[in-house]
Formats: structure tokens, C-alpha cells, sequence
């Protein structure tokens, strides 16, 4: 085992290979309180990559229903009870990750799903976290919650999938981080199926090697942004590139919204494998929860995203998720303009930083009709 | 009491004599090393009478724990070699206890399996009998009881898997293109990214076997074409196996060799490294074919 630095843990850590990042990282912000779980994300990538045999179960993009809903069933409970309570000192997690944490005889902390996990996604969507009494569902804020969690691969920096695999055939790509199964090495012994806490590896069962998303890198080395991003009818997704802290640049969207502002997070990044999907918190989840699933910055993430009505610089931003197909490596605003740019500075588009705000009146003066909006 | 003791002794002695053939052939004797013994031919079926002809070798089966990851819990005890040679073929017969045919690939269901594995050349120091070694590799032929059921009809689609799947459409399926034709065939090559560079574990399997070669844990990759059989078939405790390849050059008369086995069981979900094996076991040939 080697030691490696993990920023987002604040500590060194055990990993079965040297440090070793990519030239650039790929890296993602979604924004957890715009996602409306239409699961257009989980269609526009099942029909890009995941209609062959044996990848009928597949859904290498999912959206879920927290905190009951999962694909697979119970991914994230099952092996958060396996690692058991574990604590951070400020931003330092003094727990074990789950290399770890790894039992004898392996190298890392894991379980494998068995065929009936993945038979109901998202099977407890309609379960929220509370009973509703006498119309409190009515009254705001609400005492009872849910969101809406869509995940993809995490292309860590220290994949669990790959330092799991005894042949070496997952490998991360040193041109932009992403993570990728050998599929001509590939002999489906699903160590990194059991390794991913994520379970975002999967088995296919009719050619025997295991499968996962590629981050629709053909689009990538393209200039755009993967399937799932730009099918995203909510807007909630950006794709980018990721600096480690002391490298950061504010004028990088990801750089600004993980970096500077603090207010995307990554998901369990106790468990260590320092996931590249950022997620900027729900507002209205309690901060017990979103501690366990983001780290102890959550409370401040969302403070922060409350914030952003008065924050030109940041709600401008988070204007440009969903405005492109392009990937944004770099960004400004000036004065009430966004404007995306390319890595020579070169401007892809500018969106307002307030929509302008047209009333169309319920009764037209001049045919003396009353307007309506049914067709 | 003592005389009931006695009497039931008695009893299950002459029942054992009543009950057994008059012209039962004593059990062969289990041999401490791999006798590969000559004869015309090398059957493939592992119920051919031809291999009671071969001394019986019982391989006890080590944890695989030298490397990550291990095999912490020990599972098949053992095996039961025989093997015979034509001259230009080698087959071992492998049997082992195994209460349940695992042979259904799933996403959590493994398929049982076993392999042989023979030094690429015989010296006088063998490699190391994990995988082989840098410069110095091994020659492994595996054998899969679910692609055995491939070779023995099962299909190849996810209703042979789940018979009660629902499927609502393939792209390879599609009106447009015709059945079988090689924009089909093309069209379902994009959508099994495994079979499309060539992955020999990917199927479709025509054969039960595959040839590997390994210079180490971690190694292990096809090796060419060597015309290898396999056929595995169930017995009343478990599994029976046939694995015939070329005979080790150099392997005749007094030259001997070396041979080690491994079994992984589907139930227990080994796979690859987790399995049960042997060390090096001396691999002698005896007579002329």
C-alpha cells in the first residue's frame, strides 16, 4: 500500500497505488435542488450505451429518491453500516476509509449486490422520512423531506474499482481522469464490482466482463459535455475540469463553485476514494443527514447556495448549467452577463444574469379578448 | 449390550458382501504423482471407461492466499486426477465433490470452474507454481461450467438467464436491418464492447475451454490457439472434467514434468484468484500408446 494525499478528507491516506494524477481531472456539479427526477439523464444514456445484451439492468446514470430510494437496493446504508461510525475533527476525517478498513485477504472494504438489488431501482421513492399529519406536508418549511440524488461515476482520483481489480484492467486515463474497464482484459472476476461503494461497475452477464459509464469521453475529447449533462432537463449539471485546492483558478466553474465558494461537495468522501462529482446539497434536508452523505462542510454549502439570490458572481454561475453542449473550462461575468469560455478564452455564449421578465396581460386591449393558455 | 454391538458389525459386513459384485475391480490405489498413462486414444467424455485405466491421484486443494485477493475460507478439499496421454495429447480428468451446478451467469452468480496448469518448459526448476513467473511462464487451460452449458445449447440471450425478463427492443433489432446480415451482426457488436475487440471470455463459446499463459499473479492472458478440449459433466457428488491439450514438449519415458490444478466453486463466489489450489504435483508418463 501507498500513501497518498486526499484533500478532501484532509489527510493522507492508505491506496494500493502511488499517487499519480491525471494531466486533468474530470469533474462534474450537480445541483441536487433543481433535479425534478424526470430520469431523462438515466434514458439519454441508456440509449446511448446501455441497450445490448446482458446491460438490460444497467443504469450507469440513475436518479434516485433519498433517503429510501437506491439502485441498487441499499448500496449506500449496506456499506455505511460495514464501516460503521466513524468521525471527523474539523475537516480532517480521522476514520478509516475503506482501503482502510479492507478485511484481511482484500483490498478494500465492499459488498457485492446480489441480481435481486438491482431488480427495483429507486423501489422506495414514495417513502419520505416521516409521517404526514393533519396537513403538515402543507405548511413550509416542511417537516418531512426528500430529494432527488442523480449519480453517475464518480471517476475518482483513488478508484476503488481499480486498485481492487487483480489484473489491472481498469484503468484511469492520465489525458482527463476517466475511469474506464479494459474490456479486452476484462475476465469479470467482480472484485471491482464488490469495491465500488458507488456501485457504479457492473456485471454483464452474457459477455462475461464488467461494464461502467465512460463519461461519454468520445464527447469529451470532442469539447462536450457527456449525454447525461446535456439531456438534463432541469439544468442541474456541469461538466469541467477540477484542480486539486492549491491549484485552484476562480475563473474554472468547478474550480469556483468546489474551491472558492465551497458549496458543491462530494458524495461519502469519508469513504476515500475522492469522488470528482460534486453536489451542491438540498436545502431543506436536515444537516444530521447531509453531514453523513457530503462531510461536515454541508451546513455551509448551503448556506452559502441560500445565499447565491444576492451573490451576482455565483447565481450568475449557476446561470450557465444546461446552457451548452460544450464543456466550460473557464468562465466571467460582466456586469449583468455570464459568458462562457473556451480554454483560449474565446467566448462559447453569454446567457443574462436575470432573465428578462415579459407579463403577458390576461386580456388583449386591442382584439378585446381574453387571453388563455390552453391550446 | 456388547453382543448387540457384535451382531450389528456382523450384520453390515455381510451385507456389504451380499451387496458387492462378484467381479469388482479393487479401487485403484491413489498415487502421489500424476501418471499419465498411454493409451490409443484420449477420451473426451470424463464417463469413458478408458480412464479406470489410469491411476487415481488425489490432489488435496490449498487456500489461494499468497496474493490479493485471497481465499481466507477454505471450500473444495480436494480433486481426483487422472490423466492419460496418446503421445501428441495429454487429458486430465478432474473430479471434485460440488453439491450444486453453479453454471448461470448473473451479476452476483458465479460459475464453477477448474484449470490446469504445466510449466511452458520443463527444466529442472520449476516456476513458481502461483501463476508462474517473469521469463518464466506457465501454461493454463480453464475450464467453465457455464460456458460447458453454452457448448451444450444454452443460449445466448438474457432470457436464457432470466427466463422471465422483459425486453422491450435491441437496436440490433430493428426493422430496418435484416436478420443475420452483417449490418445486424455489426450493429450488435457496438452494443457488446467486450466481443467487439475480441475478448475471448465474451463469447459466444464454442468451446468449454480456454488456453491462457501466465507469467505471474495478475498475468494470465490468452494464449494462441493450441486446439485444447474440454467437457464437463455432473455426477451423482459433483463434477467430472475432461481437459485434453498438447502434450509438454519434451514430456516422455523418464522425463518428468510438473502439474497443478484449481477448482472454483460458483456457490461461493470464487472467482480468479479466489479459489482453491494445488501446489506442483510430479506429472510422469507411463507405457507407449
Amino acid at each position: 500500500m501507498a500513501v497518498v494525499h486526499n484533500w478532501q478528507i484532509g489527510r493522507s491516506m492508505s491506496y494500493w497505488y502511488p499517487e499519480h494524477r491525471p494531466r486533468r481531472q474530470f469533474a462534474a456539479v450537480f445541483d441536487v435542488n433543481k433535479c425534478i427526477a424526470c430520469q431523462t439523464c438515466t434514458l439519454a444514456c441508456k440509449t446511448t450505451w446501455t441497450t445490448g445484451k446482458g446491460q438490460e439492468y444497467m443504469l450507469w446514470n440513475n436518479v434516485e429518491s433519498k433517503p429510501y430510494g437506491f439502485y441498487p437496493l441499499a448500496w449506500d446504508l449496506k456499506l455505511l453500516k460495514m464501516l460503521g461510525p466513524q468521525e471527523w475533527h474539523g475537516g480532517e476525517y480521522t476514520g478509516r476509509t475503506l482501503f482502510e478498513a479492507a478485511p484481511a485477504g482484500k483490498r478494500v472494504l465492499g459488498w457485492r449486490p446480489d441480481d435481486k438489488d438491482y431488480a427495483y431501482p429507486n423501489v422506495g421513492e414514495d417513502d419520505c422520512a416521516g409521517t404526514i399529519e393533519n396537513g403538515a406536508g402543507l405548511s413550509v418549511p416542511h417537516l418531512t423531506w426528500f430529494f432527488y440524488l442523480a449519480r453517475i461515476c464518480n471517476h475518482c482520483t483513488y478508484p476503488a474499482c481499480l486498485a481492487s481489480c487483480p489484473r489491472s484492467s481498469i484503468y484511469k486515463r492520465p489525458e482527463d481522469g476517466v475511469v474506464l474497464v479494459d474490456q479486452s482484459r476484462c475476465r469479470g472476476y467482480r472484485e471491482c464490482v464488490q469495491a465500488c461503494p458507488y456501485k457504479k461497475v457492473f456485471y454483464n452477464p452474457i459477455t462475461g466482463t464488467s461494464e461502467k459509464c465512460i463519461a461519454c469521453f468520445p464527447k469529451l475529447e470532442a469539447g462536450e459535455q457527456p449525454q447525461c449533462f446535456v439531456n438534463c432537463i432541469g439544468k442541474i449539471r456541469l461538466a469541467g475540469w477540477i484542480s486539486t485546492p492549491e491549484k485552484a483558478s476562480p475563473d474554472n466553474p468547478i474550480d469556483y463553485l468546489v474551491h472558492v465558494r465551497k458549496v458543491a461537495l462530494p458524495l461519502f468522501p469519508q469513504f476515500g476514494l475522492e469522488p470528482n462529482v460534486y453536489y451542491i446539497p438540498p436545502v431543506h434536508a436536515p444537516v444530521s443527514f447531509l453531514r453523513q452523505m457530503f462531510g461536515p462542510r454541508a451546513e455551509a454549502a448551503v448556506r452559502t447556495y441560500q445565499s447565491a439570490a444576492g451573490d451576482p458572481d455565483l447565481a450568475g454561475l449557476l446561470g450557465l448549467f444546461g446552457c451548452t453542449e460544450k464543456v466550460v473550462p473557464r468562465w466571467r461575468r460582466q456586469d449583468e452577463q455570464v459568458i462562457a469560455q473556451d480554454e483560449t478564452g474565446r467566448e462559447i455564449l453569454r446567457v443574462p444574469l436575470r432573465e428578462p421578465v415579459h407579463v403577458r396581460k390576461a386580456f388583449d386591449e386591442k382584439y378585446q379578448v381574453a387571453r388563455t393558455n390552453c391550446p | 449390550m456388547r453382543r448387540n454391538v457384535v451382531s450389528v458389525v456382523i450384520a453390515t459386513l455381510a451385507a456389504g458382501l451380499v451387496g458387492a459384485p462378484a467381479c469388482r475391480q479393487a479401487p485403484p490405489v491413489p498415487v502421489a504423482e500424476v501418471v499419465a498413462v498411454a493409451h490409443a486414444a484420449v477420451p473426451l467424455d470424463p464417463l469413458d471407461a478408458a480412464w479406470q485405466r489410469a491411476p487415481e491421484h488425489v490432489a488435496v486443494l490449498l487456500l489461494q492466499d499468497l496474493v490479493e485477493p485471497r481465499q481466507t475460507l477454505a471450500s473444495t478439499p480436494e480433486v481426483r486426477v487422472r490423466a492419460l496421454t496418446d503421445g501428441a495429447r495429454i487429458g486430465f480428468r478432474l473430479e471434485w465433490a460440488d453439491a450444486v451446478a453453479n453454471d448461470l451467469p448473473g451479476a452476483a452468480r458465479f460459475s464453477d470452474a477448474c484449470a490446469v496448469q504445466l510449466p511452458s518448459k520443463i527444466e529442472p526448476n520449476v516456476p513458481a507454481p502461483q501463476m508462474g513467473e517473469p521469463g518464466r511462464p506457465v501454461e493454463i487451460t480453464y475450464w467453465s461450467a457455464a460456458w460447458q452449458a453454452n457448448v451444450n445449447g444454452r443460449g445466448d440471450s438474457i432470457n436464457d438467464l432470466y427466463p422471465n425478463a422483459a425486453i422491450d427492443h435491441y437496436p440490433f433489432q430493428a426493422a430496418s436491418l435484416s436478420p443475420d446480415s452483417s449490418a445486424q451482426r455489426e450493429m450488435a457488436l457496438r452494443y457488446a464492447p467486450a466481443r467487439a475487440v475480441g475478448n475471448p471470455v465474451a463469447g459466444p463459446h464454442a468451446s468449454a475451454v480456454q488456453d491462457l499463459v501466465a507469467e505471474g499473479p495478475g498475468t494470465l492472458a490468452p494464449a494462441p490457439p493450441a486446439g485444447s478440449q474440454g467437457l464437463g459433466k455432473r455426477t451423482p457428488a459433483g463434477w467430472a472434467v475432461v481437459i485434453v491439450r498438447r502434450m509438454p514438449d519434451g514430456l516422455t519415458g523418464p522425463t518428468r514434468s510438473q502439474v497443478a490444478f484449481a477448482v472454483w466453486e460458483g456457490s461461493k463466489q470464487e472467482a480468479g484468484a479466489v479459489k482453491m489450489r494445488t501446489g506442483w504435483i510430479p506429472l510422469a508418463v507411463r507405457g507407449q500408446p
